[in-house]
């Protein structure tokens, strides 16, 4: 049972990622594949309309996460206390330069909310990377399952870390380079005219610098935790999460040599979930590892809420989510294809 | 909130009583502004007249201002429970997280999913998707707002709960938990909130619109619909729904009841005050005007009824601000009964066809839509207000809740920034709105059955 919600608020959070991690790419390259007003609308036009549902994900994820998690979920928020205030700052400044940016035709006033659009989706994609190292590295938890810590001490990766390190910011580096890939990805599917064939040319610039970045952030990892290889070797949960990472990169690879941008962009979709999984897989069953000794962290199994409460979140959760998928399906139904400014209504007011 | 500025406490409700605050004046016109979209779109269906789809057209790009700046406002409120409350988290979390993961599940999907359709779908949608859209967002977000008040209305008054071995609250029933009858009665109450100030705010456009000579048929249309709705949800906001939160509260938290009247001694033929400040030291009302038996008929049903007073209760179980309670009770009150009366007037002039022809009635309401904001805030504050010194009512002190790793200086920093960003992100929404008012609905010269209505 544990171990299902495990996977379950894994799940959410995956999926946000994959779905919010395409708006800090196109974000991040807002600049670089959209140099005229016209052009970057069309930035607009493809996330437009999406983004509140994509960030809505993160919002189910917390909700399930106190549900089910209610103890890691004190420790956890706690504890990142600053850093989780930074995120939902940029948050909130990349959310409201989405919406308020097309509601005036101006120079400055565009180019003030394309820098803060860019500025913010740059950071989300830092800070949420620097955070998967954090979960990965351990925090400095004490035996009462409590932490706080700095934005960083000495950068090491044991005994009393910070929230930056050389591990983490070079997760944090490897997430802003790979969310930028699946972003171009995404905007090579959805764009068309100099966005598209920009977009198209960072992609293959991008995928190719994530496969050194990958490597580095493989063999780190494992410096970093050496018990995690061992762990996921036995974990077919693991295995499978590789065949998908496998299948993905292929499908990746194929789809942007031979121009099949849906293909291509199933692949990075595929590509970062099953690189997520297999890493929630392999951390299971601690949830926040501890920096200072190992019978600190905190497990599933420690943290959950009473077996009635998991029964019962079983039974309407599935619901929800056979509800939401509903919802998604009929929505990307109407939104396949092309965005075009004008029929989106992404032009000015 | 006696306590002193160095209680960790203090520092984290302000910043959860800010932020949530703040948070409340956009979803609160959201669940209103709703049901008039679906209701245009719904007309515009039926009767083919392309001016109830102008409306919709020009209140929906209001909406999806006010729909961004109420989610980017509202995930801090739900991340706060982990930063700032972790203690109170991890004693009700096993309670409060399955209404906080459904609110995700069941209605920000539906919202969200829709409102983006709803504001810029209306051509890749078509005529009934996009009103299917519009009903999606009202029931999304009249959902959201029922899971929310669940969780609050537990925290008034805990039921479906069981202690567990190691102390914290774990759930014990779904059902009695969710059909809570406190969050019955706060939700009807809270939603008829939400209608006045939506139809409050539709009106005062339709004011501003027909005292400019602009736009005389979207004007005529707002002005209708705005009032008619503003008098029935001011009625009921008062009874029969805020009648019954008063008795819920009289019967759950009869200390709070107490407090929220300022009064100090029990007793029968318990007064309303209509004037008067408590002076705690002194326990007693200055200068109090009363109706005499109002308060014991409006809580308990007769005249007779006896009302328990402060004193008959350890003074460690008082509300920790009795004056500012008993202020946003009352002027709660007052708000109240001034919107029935203006919208009754605006009712009989409307009647009488000269609502659009009356400057001063046209002026009055053009200026109101603040106050329901107000009384909503006022309401928020009463309910919130009073239910302290508990987190969870007679279970769990609020002084218990807050998270003990993170320092005063952390809290006291993220509120400033808050309050920094919050400034900015209103002063960008008004200046956003204030344009498309400015602007207005387009209107098209619409051939065919549209023109009967040019009358």
């Amino acid at each position: 049972m544990i171990a299902t919600w495990y996977g379950i608020v894994s799940l959410m959070l995956i999926i946000y990622v994959a779905l919010d991690g395409r708006n800090f790419g196109a974000g991040m390259l807002h600049w670089l594949v959209a140099r005229t007003p016209e052009e970057r609308r069309q930035v607009v036009a493809a996330i437009g309309p999406l983004w509140s549902w994509h960030e809505v994900w993160l919002v189910g994820f917390g909700g399930t996460l106190v549900a089910v998690f209610p103890r890691l979920m004190a420790s956890a928020f706690a504890g990142y206390y600053l850093a989780l205030f930074l995120i939902l700052w940029c948050l909130i400044l990349r959310g409201i330069s989405l919406e308020v940016g097309g509601h005036i035709n101006d120079r400055l006033w565009q180019g003030f909310w394309d820098f803060v659009f860019v500025f913010s989706n740059f950071l989300l994609a830092i800070l949420f990377g620097a955070a998967a190292g954090n979960v990965v590295r351990g925090v400095p938890l004490d035996t009462h399952g409590n932490f706080s810590m700095a934005f960083f001490t000495n950068f090491n990766v044991r005994g009393y870390v910070g929230l930056l390190d050389w591990y983490t910011v070079s997760v944090a580096l490897f997430s802003a380079v790979m969310l930028a890939a699946h972003g171009a990805t995404y905007l090579t599917l959805k764009t068309e005219g100099p966005v598209h064939d920009r977009s198209a040319m960072w992609g293959k610039y991008l995928w190719a610098a994530v496969v050194p970045l990958f490597i580095a952030i493989s063999v780190e990892s494992w410096v970093v935790r050496p018990d995690l290889p061992e762990h996921a070797i036995q974990d077919p949960v693991c295995w499978l999460g590789l065949l998908v990472v496998i299948v993905s990169t292929i499908m990746l690879i194929s789809g942007l040599r031979t121009r099949r941008e849906l293909r291509a962009f199933v692949g990075s979709n595929g590509l970062l979930v099953g690189l997520l999984a297999t890493g929630a897989a392999a951390i299971f069953p601690v949830m926040l590892h501890s920096t200072l000794a190992p019978e600190n962290s905190l497990t599933a199994y420690a943290v959950a809420a009473n077996p009635r409460a998991l029964r019962i979140a079983s039974i309407w959760w599935p619901m929800g989510f056979v509800l939401a998928t509903t919802y998604f399906v009929f929505i990307s139904l109407r939104y396949v294809g092309k965005v075009s400014v004008k029929r989106d209504n992404q032009g000015f007011y | 909130m006696t306590s002193n500025l160095v209680d960790p406490a203090f520092w984290s409700r302000l910043q959860f009583a800010f932020t949530l605050t703040y948070h409340y004046l956009f979803p609160q016109l959201t669940m209103g502004l709703a049901w008039f979209l679906v209701y245009w779109k719904w007309r515009a269906l039926r009767t083919g007249d392309e001016k109830y789809n102008q409306g919709v057209r020009f209140w929906a790009k209001i909406f999806g201002l006010n729909f961004a700046v109420g989610v980017v406002t509202g995930i801090p409120m739900e991340f706060q429970f982990g930063t700032n409350w972790a203690d109170f988290t991890r004693y009700a979390g096993g309670v409060i997280g399955q209404t906080l993961a459904m609110e995700g599940m069941f209605a920000f999907f539906l919202e969200s999913a829709f409102v983006g359709a709803l504001i810029w779908g209306e051509k890749r949608l078509g005529p009934r998707y996009h009103f299917l859209a519009a009903l999606g967002v009202a029931i999304g977000s009249w959902l959201s707002g029922y899971f929310i008040l669940v969780t609050n209305a537990f925290m008034q008054h805990p039921v479906g709960f069981q202690i567990e071995a190691n102390g914290s609250l774990g759930i014990a029933s779904l059902r009695t938990y969710l059909l809570n009858p406190w969050a019955w009665v706060q939700f009807l109450h809270n939603q008829m909130a939400a209608l006045v100030t939506g139809s409050f705010v539709v009106t005062a456009v339709g004011a501003f619109y027909t005292l400019r000579g602009l736009h005389p048929i979207q004007a005529r249309l707002y002005l209708r619909a705005g009032t008619l709705a503003a008098l029935v949800a001011s009625v009921l906001v008062a009874f029969p729904t805020g009648d019954q939160q008063a008795k819920m509260v009289g019967r759950h938290q009869p200390v709070t009841l107490a407090a929220m009247e300022g009064r100090f001694v029990g007793g029968p033929v318990a007064g309303v005050a209509v004037i008067g400040q408590p002076n705690i030291p002194d326990r007693r009302l200055e200068n109090s005007i009363e109706v005499p038996g109002a308060l014991s008929f409006l809580a308990y049903g007769t005249f007779q009824s006896y009302v328990h007073g402060l004193g008959e209760y350890p003074e460690e179980t008082w509300p920790d601000n009795i004056e500012l309670l008993y202020y946003s009770f009352h002027l709660m009150i007052t708000l109240g009964t001034l919107f029935i009366l203006l919208m009754a007037c605006a009712g009989f002039q409307n009647w009488r066809g000269r609502l659009e022809t009356n400057t001063w009635l046209l002026w009055v309401l053009m200026l109101a839509f603040p106050f329901p904001y107000i009384a909503n805030t006022l309401g928020w504050m009463t309910a919130e207000l009073g239910r302290q010194p508990w987190l969870v009512y007679g279970l769990f002190h609020t002084r218990d809740g807050y998270s003990k790793v993170v320092s005063n200086g952390d809290t006291i920093f993220t509120l400033i920034g808050f309050i920094g960003l919050y400034f900015v992100l209103g002063l960008l929404f008004l200046f956003l709105v204030g344009r498309e008012i400015a602007h207005g609905p387009d209107e098209e010269v619409v051939a065919g059955r549209g023109q009967e209505s040019f009358v």
